[in-house]
């Protein structure tokens, strides 16, 4: 009887899935790999125990030595599997049949007893790595759906604090796009999508059929998020040029996945969130809107109080009585004040439209700060206005009238904060490419903590809140604008407060420089 | 004998508006005709004798900009424009159409008339071919093409003369970079404002007290620049 065919079968040499172990690329599969990893490691270790064996054998005659053998057996099951484990199992058989059991050297066994061995091994190889398998299937289980929750977790942190669609949209194109490894185009089916999300024509066009079906060509896979909620729009996922079968599984991944998602937006309520984040977006319009008419409906009846104030200042009859007078300047004063608070409404809600476009040109920086000064002229009085322009400076490339709001805003801020009888200094001085403008006053200056919040839109000085009136914009309007311009702006404790504007400066080209000689 | 008053047209669609310029011309000797819309503004153009014209850009039947070029086709009548909107590109578009200037709702009556005023200067000595232009303390001589501050010659290169030249024609009302641009460098530098910024600084440094804050030769920023002189500064 022998056990010849039985050790061929199981040599190394020549491992059982060779055939399919190429595939049409050249390169090795990963079971194959792995198959040749754990012949590379438990064939020495029946190498191995065949070694101990041999010197214990040397020492003391035992019986049923063979069942060291399980061993490796085992350690083969538990790491590698059933296959490894039944060709080791075979090793161990065959190495005993070999070189312990008579006729020593031979294959061949004289006890018939003795060949219980193999199916012996051949169990507890089988048995083992079923329930290491199933452990192993078991932890592997455990740790994909910690990440599944972790990644959800994610996700529906996104949507809770998602503000409008578009974050929500966002947050299930990155949630789908990491669950797959592909690059995910979503866009909700009245639109088209943005540039960057460039999808070829024959994908947008499968993808504006309803039901939705997959483009042809493969590549790019077309899913609507939910079946029952059309408004979630469609995900494209470009799942690349992958063959035959491989395209399949990864097609069938595709889908468990968007069918878990589309579960998730559904318990979560993403109708309703979405629902909720275009209203929000609608008020804010609205809101924006409202203030700009209503700005426009109050600024013409200021603009004719403002111009009748001015006529009743130059009449005769007037200019003999100067209480009247002074009424009529109260008049105009005021209604000065609320058109400057009208301007500033206006200018917050270009800025939080985002409509804020600077027309960049040369300007002299000493012309926007007259141009400022000039319109707080009736109100520079009593303080001392020292302005100190250096004669050299140069020009400036910035949107001239936003800069000059953005001063006029910050020469505001100073008289506001600042005791009659003190001096405001304006300075204005090169520093490399640029032209920085320094507006100091004598007030009581701000808190070492508020530095970093003076600019917030609404923010205004704790001690001050008692004591002035205003609405917390003027430096924010300030730094907006000066941005706009590609200046930036900070403020220092000095004596009172140092408002620093940097207006950028940049050199004029050669070809800028030519028609300048003067003849 | 009794000189006829300047008469002023008023084209705006708000009524109190249109009080309060009337009271405030009226006040000053003008004789006011009013009109509500283009249309009657234009037809009283051509009906009436009109010295100036006081013109609002929002009106209910067209544009501002086309009642300026209406206008313009066949009067030399200088207008002033009402604006409320604080587009410089939109102001600079009106005074290239032939706008003589303009003022920035809400005004004081005393903007509008300075305004007003040295439109109707500029048409009358035109016509009288005087050839002096005086701003506070500086004449400028357009015959003998030479300039004095106080009495004293001010040296000026040729581009500064004619920079200054450009300014003094519309003494009072303001002139647009490119309209300077376009007068001192020609058609090719129209758009090469940062020239204008070097040479009115020199011509500042030459005619101004203090350079830094000038009283003579102002900027109207985002728009172009003005010579006048308001001795109250």
């Amino acid at each position: 009887m022998g056990l010849q065919g039985l050790s061929t079968l199981g040599s190394p040499r020549q491992p059982l899935p060779a055939a399919s172990a190429r595939l049409s690329d050249g390169r090795v599969a990963e079971p194959v790999k792995r198959f040749i990893y754990s012949m590379a490691v438990t064939l020495p270790l029946v190498a191995l125990v065949t070694l101990c064996l041999v010197g214990v054998k040397l020492v003391v005659d035992l019986q049923h030595i063979s069942s060291a053998y399980l061993i490796p057996v085992m350690i083969a099951a538990v790491w590698f599997g059933m296959t490894p484990a039944i060709l080791v199992a075979v090793g161990g058989v065959a190495s005993s049949a070999f070189f312990f059991y008579e006729p020593i050297y031979d294959f061949r066994v004289a006890d018939p007893a003795q060949l219980l061995d193999l199916p012996l091994f051949v169990v507890v190889a089988t048995v083992t790595s079923q329930l290491a398998a199933r452990a192993r299937s078991h932890a592997v289980l455990a740790q994909k759906r910690e990440g599944e929750i972790r990644t959800l977790y994610a996700f529906s942190k996104r949507l809770a604090v998602a503000t409008n669609a578009d974050d929500i949209y966002s947050a299930i194109r990155d949630h789908v796009s990491s669950m797959t490894g592909c690059r995910v185009v979503h866009w909700a089916s009245e639109e088209t999508p943005g540039p960057d999300d460039a999808v070829p024509p024959s994908v947008r066009l499968a993808a504006m059929q309803i039901p939705t079906i997959d483009p042809p060509g493969g590549g790019w896979l077309l899913r609507p998020i939910s079946a029952v909620h059309p408004e979630f729009g469609v995900l494209a996922i470009e799942i690349g040029k992958v063959a035959g079968s491989a395209r399949q599984s990864v097609r069938q991944r595709i889908d468990a996945v968007l069918a878990d998602a589309s579960a998730t937006l559904e318990r979560l309520d993403i109708g309703r969130a979405i629902g909720e984040a275009k209203l929000r977006s609608e008020a804010e319009t609205l809101r924006e809107a409202l203030i700009g008419s209503v700005s426009h409906d109050l600024r013409t009846p200021l603009a004719s109080i403002i111009g009748s104030a001015s006529v009743l200042l130059q009449a005769p009859a007037l200019m003999n009585e100067p209480r009247l007078a002074g009424l009529a300047g109260v008049i105009s004063e005021e209604a000065q004040r609320l058109n400057t608070d009208i301007q500033n409404l206006l200018d917050a809600t270009r800025i939080s439209a985002k409509s804020v476009s600077a027309h960049l040109a040369w300007t002299d920086a000493a012309d926007i700060i007259n141009a400022a000064l000039d319109r707080h002229r009736n109100h520079l009085a009593p303080r001392q206005f020292i302005t100190e322009i250096a004669p050299d400076l140069p020009l400036v490339r910035v949107d001239a009238m936003l800069t000059e709001r953005a001063l006029l805003q910050i020469i505001h801020n100073a008289i506001k904060f600042s005791p009659e009888q003190s001096t405001i200094r304006i300075q204005a001085s090169p520093m490399r490419e640029a032209v920085v403008i320094a507006i100091s006053d004598e007030g009581k200056g701000f808190e070492f903590e508020e530095k970093d919040r003076i600019f917030d839109r609404f923010y205004r000085g704790s001690r001050h809140r008692g004591t002035t009136t205003g609405s917390g914009l003027g430096l924010w309007i300030a730094r907006a604008f000066l941005a706009a311009s590609g200046g930036r702006v900070d403020a220092t404790r000095t004596d009172g407060t140092t408002v620093t504007v940097w207006l950028p400066a940049p050199p004029l080209s050669e070809s800028e420089t030519q028609g300048l000689s003067d003849e | 004998m009794n000189k006829p008053p300047v008469s002023v047209l008023v084209v705006d669609d708000e009524i109190q508006i249109r009080r309060f310029l009337r009271a405030g011309f009226e006040l000053e000797g003008f004789a006011v005709h009013e009109a509500a819309s283009a249309a009657e503004g234009i037809r009283l153009a051509t009906l009436k004798t009109v010295n100036l014209v006081i013109l609002d850009l929002a009106l209910p039947d067209t544009d501002g900009a086309s009642v300026v070029e209406r206008l313009r086709s066949w009067s030399g009548v200088p207008i002033i424009v009402l604006s409320v909107r604080s587009s410089e590109d939109e102001k600079v578009r009106l005074l290239e159409l032939g706008a003589d200037d303009y003022v920035v709702k809400p005004f004081g009556m005393a903007e509008l008339l300075a305004r007003g005023r040295a439109a109707l200067r500029r048409q009358t000595s035109t016509a009288a071919g005087d050839p002096v232009v005086r701003v506070g303390p500086l004449t400028i001589d357009l015959a003998d093409r030479k300039a004095t501050i106080d009495n004293v010659r001010v040296q000026l290169t040729p581009k500064e003369f004619r920079l200054l030249q450009a300014l003094a024609q519309h003494a009072g009302n303001v002139v647009t970079h490119q309209q300077l641009l376009k007068e001192v460098w020609g058609l090719p530098h129209e758009h090469d404002a940062h020239y204008l910024r070097i040479f009115v600084r020199k011509l500042r440094h030459k005619i101004e007290r203090d350079p830094s804050r000038p009283r003579i030769l102002r900027t109207e920023l985002g728009v172009g620049y003005r010579l006048s002189y308001d001795p109250t500064d």
